[in-house]
């Protein structure tokens, strides 16, 4: 029992309590030395996503322009205001569209939330498609990053899915005229597309059943896929070998490239290139503080922005439901109004046939053009013809989403903004 | 590598362990999906009924070609003849309106003649026409799960 002669009393437990209590949350003091800075990303949760030094390389600004960092942290603000939203949101006809007219009104920082919310959904669209432009046009979607690349696709499909699911929930002319469209496509695949627009709004018009099976889309399906993928796409970085960069010149043997058969402990199991063993020269870094520096300084970047168009602009609300008359003409957020543009050519080839190629091309991508020069750098030479042929798609997309958006009025006729 | 005998001995039945449970789980993959799909196609729906009456038919005098904008359909009435035309564009769903030629399409420009018939625009399919009868208390009952041929009269 009374082993110990210094047992700590009760006075000194209580004098102590604050230190105690901070040094049981965070065992170590900030770090000050290599050894320390080396093992943040072993003691702290948060951190260990880290590896523990980065390449120079992958710090630059200019290579990936922090796109995917930015589609993170919007993804973390859409989240946040989405929550505190949802204290507000009834999903119901009779409701939903008094509802936004209360946030505007009476709810506190209501308006402003729902500002946050809206301009975070449109900017992470943008976002997270330049992201993808990125990787393509560096080529870093080569090999061993392929499944990455398919990982990334599927993230930019959920991401379009949760704004369009999104997109009903004010239950305002716009809301529901995009999305009676939106589905209608579905209605053209083949076989099955009746079948499946039936399922998507649980009826055969938008009414109720389809408001709730968005909202519960919405809110907690697609969030957690979006979540768990996000989470495999990370650790994917990860275990590439960090991200992409162009091959280091050729070695002085002393340097060492280190082979397999020399394996430190769980170094063993990562693949591609080491950063860095023994006392090789290499571009390495500490990720504390250089990498956090960098992500802290992007997330303060992107609220501000958000803060910034949050106070300015106010998301638009349009007249409620009135399910006789559609706005003339009925428009799909900007993002799908170069797949409406050519819906107005050809609603199978514009809906389902086009989109459906695409994405199998882009999903196809990394096991078709399997040349392993031009990885990281912007617009390598070696990759002339890929890069062409990406960026010609994605300008025709682009014209047709301008063609869309500004020249299209009454009965989409053809009228010049000017 | 020198081979235990008590764990060789323990092999097959092992392999049959795994592989029961492979398909077991397989198995249950498979039915989870089936049933999912299956839950999500309602049984029941909440909204619009496909099958309502619309009043009787004096209401409807000759010459009447009035869009009934909540069961998104179109009385017309010639003389003794009266039918039921889907105001649902076949190209993506919005409602049409009706115009002197018409029908037209605010979304995305179709137009069709008076029977329904395309004159233009993406729609690539006429406005289909619905089962209009007399029901017993006289009323006029449209019903929307029974298209018929353009041109399908209620005489009256
Ligand atoms: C919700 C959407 C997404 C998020 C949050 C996200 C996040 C990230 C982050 C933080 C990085 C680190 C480097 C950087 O910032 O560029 C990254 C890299 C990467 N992303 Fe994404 N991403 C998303 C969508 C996509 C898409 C649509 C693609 C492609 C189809 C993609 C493919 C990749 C690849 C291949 C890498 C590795 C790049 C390299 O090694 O240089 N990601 N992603
Ligand atoms: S929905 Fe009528 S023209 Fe497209």
């Amino acid at each position: 029992m009374s082993t110990a002669t210094k047992e700590p009393g009760l006075w000194n437990a209580i004098r102590e309590l604050p230190s105690n209590v901070w040094s049981s949350a965070f065992r170590n003091p900030l770090p000050s030395t290599d050894l320390e800075r080396a093992s943040t990303s072993f003691t702290n949760f948060f951190l260990h996503i880290h590896p523990v030094k980065v390449n120079r390389h992958t710090l630059r600004p200019a290579y990936t322009l922090g796109l995917g960092l930015i589609s993170t942290f919007l993804f973390v603000i859409l989240v946040v205001t989405g929550v505190l939203l949802m204290f507000y949101y009834v999903p119901s006809t009779t409701q939903a569209y008094d509802r936004m007219l209360d946030l505007r009104g009476t709810v506190a920082f209501g308006i402003f939330l729902r500002n946050m919310h809206r301009w975070s959904a449109h900017g992470m669209v943008a976002m997270v498609f330049l992201h993808m432009c990125r990787v393509f046009l560096t080529g870093a979607y080569k090999k061993p990053r392929e499944f990455n690349w398919v990982i990334g696709v599927g993230l930019f499909l959920v991401t379009l899915f949760l704004s369009f699911t999104g997109y009903l929930l004010p239950w305002d002319q716009l809301a529901f005229w995009a999305i009676t469209v939106g589905t209608s496509i579905a209605g053209y695949a083949p076989l099955i597309g009746k079948q499946i627009q039936f399922v998507l709004l649980g009826d055969t018009s938008v009414g109720q059943e389809a408001l709730l099976r968005f909202y519960v889309l919405h809110v907690a399906v697609l969030p957690a896929v979006l979540v768990l993928l996000m989470g495999v796409h990370f650790w994917r970085i990860r275990k590439d070998g960090g991200l992409s960069r162009p091959e280091p010149p050729a070695k002085t043997p002393e340097a060492g490239i280190v082979t397999m058969k020399k394996v430190y402990g769980m170094q063993g199991f990562v693949r591609g290139p080491f950063t860095k063993l023994g006392n090789t020269p290499d571009d390495s870094v500490f990720s504390w503080p250089n990498l956090l520096m960098a992500e802290l300084f992007v997330l303060v970047l992107t609220v501000s922005v958000i803060l910034v168009l949050s106070l300015a602009f106010n998301a638009p609300l349009e007249q409620p439901v009135n399910v006789m008359h559609p706005p003339n003409p009925a428009k799909a957020p900007w993002y799908f109004l170069g797949l409406q543009e050519m819906v107005s050519y050809s609603a199978f080839w514009g809906g389902v046939g086009v989109p459906g190629i695409l994405v199998a091309l882009l999903l196809l991508a990394p096991y078709l053009d399997r040349k392993p020069g031009g990885v990281g750098r912007w617009f390598a030479r070696e990759r002339l013809l890929a890069n062409t042929l990406f960026l010609t798609l994605v300008v025709l997309n682009l014209i047709f989403v301008v063609i869309g958006t500004f020249f299209r009025g009454p009965n989409w006729t053809f009228v010049s903004p000017f | 590598m020198t081979a235990v005998n008590s764990e060789n001995a323990n092999l097959p039945r092992r392999r049959l362990l795994a592989w029961l449970s492979s398909v077991g789980l397989a198995g249950s993959a498979v039915l989870a999906v089936l049933s999912d799909l299956i839950f999500f196609k309602p049984r029941v729906t909440y909204g619009q009924p496909a099958l309502f009456q619309i009043g009787k038919p004096e209401e409807f005098p000759p010459g009447t070609r009035i869009a009934r904008e909540a069961e998104r359909i179109c009385i017309v009435r010639e003389g003794n003849k009266i039918a039921a035309i889907s105001t649902t564009c076949t190209h993506l769903g919005c409602s049409v309106a009706i115009s002197d030629t018409g029908f037209a399409c605010p979304c995305h420009g179709s137009r069709y003649d008076q029977d329904g018939a395309v004159t233009g625009g993406p729609a690539p399919k006429p406005l289909p026409w619905f089962k209009v009868s007399l029901a017993p208390n006289g009323e006029i009952e449209v019903d929307k799960n029974a298209p018929v041929d353009p041109g399908t009269y209620l005489i009256v």
